[in-house]
């Protein structure tokens, strides 16, 4: 396998999406945040895919 | 960044046993999700004895009933409008509306979140980064879009892997080619038939010679064209391109391509899809290359209406060989063969449309389009094949002749009733072709 800090980059990705989902709370009431927050959701989900469900490969269900 | 071969280089060479530990961790994850929010199929599971805590293995998953297209069709009668109980979000997270061609009957409706539409756009990066796609190419896309899911996502594709996208859709055939031109455009996505058909008109009604055009790698899709040889070879010589193949469907996602190495054969994207071949006959889970079955496939990662054990109907099989590019993921071997709706018997021989094109398009001096009909005279089934000889090769049309009924007779083992047609006669189509008309049950109920 290529060599890549996979655990680093998998914590800043966890870290975007507490952020995202903060910011999404902050948003209740303010349409230009909650409908960006959720395309920027969307691409979070697309990183996790492509590496947070490898990392999470080494943690027991 | 754009050396990179891969589009992910963790996932594209996870070695396979991790492939599979990830793809059983991700199925049970959508088993899940799905049980809990979907109403049919927690009835179909419920039916079958089956909870999320009874998937643990494989050999659990080939447990679960398959769902099938008709069975889609009768939920979208039911509530909520206009997709039916096997929604798994409210109605209000959902972003996109597509639909199926209808080919195979009554079209299924088709919903996905903005994540789902993410998912797409993710699942075509791999595509396109895999055949050479990079944000120095500009892209042209010939095609119409409309309701249908074709090409939508091969153009957010395109633009999250950083290329300049030109959509050229409203434009007629003629129009397009001048564009290409005009824009000196790298790259294009289309149907097979309609990338020839450009092609033609280019040639014979533009005096334009395509393969001196910009073009330089085509991606296809929507028939599987692209992974019959002779098809694309004819593609390939007409645009002076490199030609890739790409499976995927509106219910399903993009789930499989060709990479630059053209290993004679799909990549299936093992970490978003589970793809499983049974046995057309008997159900039997074919593991083995070499033996071809239908395709059950699981979207591992997509949410508002999933895809768990769908029985495609796609006829495939594994290839045995690795892929020079490295990457790990299982191979098709020559991509999607055809439909089990359309693998038919004629004259007690099983005869796929795909080995007529085969055929076809290998013989020098035939047009690209054809056209299959197969009736029955009293108790004997007949199969009238039509094709077009080029301008070029009207003073051997015998020659042509003979060559085409011996290489059917090679190839298929049938005989043909072979009719040769007018220049430009046959039918041209624009999205997928339908060259293939049985009309052996028509007749029976007439």
């Amino acid at each position: 396998m290529p060599q890549f800090d996979l655990n680093e980059i998998d914590s800043k990705i966890q870290m975007m999406k507490r952020t995202a989902e903060e910011l999404a709370q902050a948003g209740e009431n303010f349409p230009a945040i909650a409908r960006n927050i959720v395309r920027i959701s969307a691409g979070i989900k697309m990183l996790e895919i492509n590496i947070s469900d490898v990392v999470e490969l080494e943690t027991p269900d | 960044m754009t050396d990179q071969i891969y589009w992910n280089p963790v996932l594209e060479t996870l070695p396979q046993e991790k492939i599979r530990q990830l793809q059983l961790k991700k199925f049970k994850k959508i088993f899940k999700w799905t049980y809990e929010r979907s109403k049919f199929h927690r009835q179909i599971y419920d039916e079958a004895g089956l909870k999320p805590e009874d998937i643990r293995s494989f050999e659990d998953i080939r447990r679960i009933p398959r769902v099938e297209k008709s069975m889609m069709r009768d939920i979208q009668r039911k509530d909520p409008f206009p997709y039916g109980d096997a929604l798994c979000v409210p109605l209000e997270e959902v972003a996109v509306f597509r639909q199926t061609s209808g080919t195979t009957g009554q079209p299924v409706y088709q919903p996905d979140t903005w994540q789902d539409w993410e998912w797409w756009a993710e699942c075509w990066s791999y595509i396109l980064w895999a055949q050479g796609y990079r944000p120095k190419d500009r892209v042209f896309i010939p095609f119409g879009y409309n309701i249908f899911v074709a090409f939508w996502a091969g153009h957010y594709a395109a633009e999250k892997v950083g290329c300049e996208v030109i959509p050229g859709g409203v434009l007629d055939t003629k129009a397009r080619i001048l564009k290409i031109q005009e824009l000196q455009a790298t790259a294009m996505m289309g149907t097979p038939t309609y990338i020839l058909g450009m092609a033609e008109t280019a040639q014979m009604k533009m005096e334009i010679d395509p393969s001196e055009l910009t073009i330089d790698k085509i991606t296809c899709a929507g028939e599987c064209g692209a992974s019959i040889p002779s098809t694309k070879r004819r593609l390939e010589k007409a645009w002076g391109a490199k030609v890739y193949d790409h499976a995927g469907a509106t219910e399903i996602g993009a789930w499989s391509f060709e990479c630059q190495d053209q290993p004679g054969g799909l990549h299936v994207n093992d970490a978003m899809f589970l793809v499983e071949i049974a046995d057309v006959e008997t159900g039997e889970i074919i593991e083995e290359s070499g033996r071809r079955g239908k395709m059950i496939i699981t979207a591992l990662d997509r949410q508002a209406q999933p895809c768990v054990r769908f029985d495609s109907k796609d006829v495939i099989e594994w290839s045995s060989d690795p892929c020079s590019c490295g990457r790990t993921s299982r191979l098709i071997k020559g991509g999607v063969v055809g439909r089990a709706d359309d693998i038919t018997k004629v004259k007690g021989v099983l005869l796929a449309p795909s080995a007529i094109e085969e055929v076809v398009h290998g013989v020098d001096g035939l047009g690209d389009e054809y056209e299959v009909i197969v009736d029955r005279v009293g108790h004997t089934d007949r199969i009238k094949l039509k094709v077009e000889v080029l301008p070029e090769a009207q003073d051997q049309c015998q020659l042509v002749e003979c060559e085409l009924a011996d290489q059917l007779r090679l190839k298929t083992n049938l005989r043909y009733d072979i009719e040769i047609c007018g220049c430009e006669t046959l039918p041209r189509y624009e999205v997928k072709a339908k060259r293939f008309k049985d009309l052996r049950e028509k007749s029976k109920e007439d």
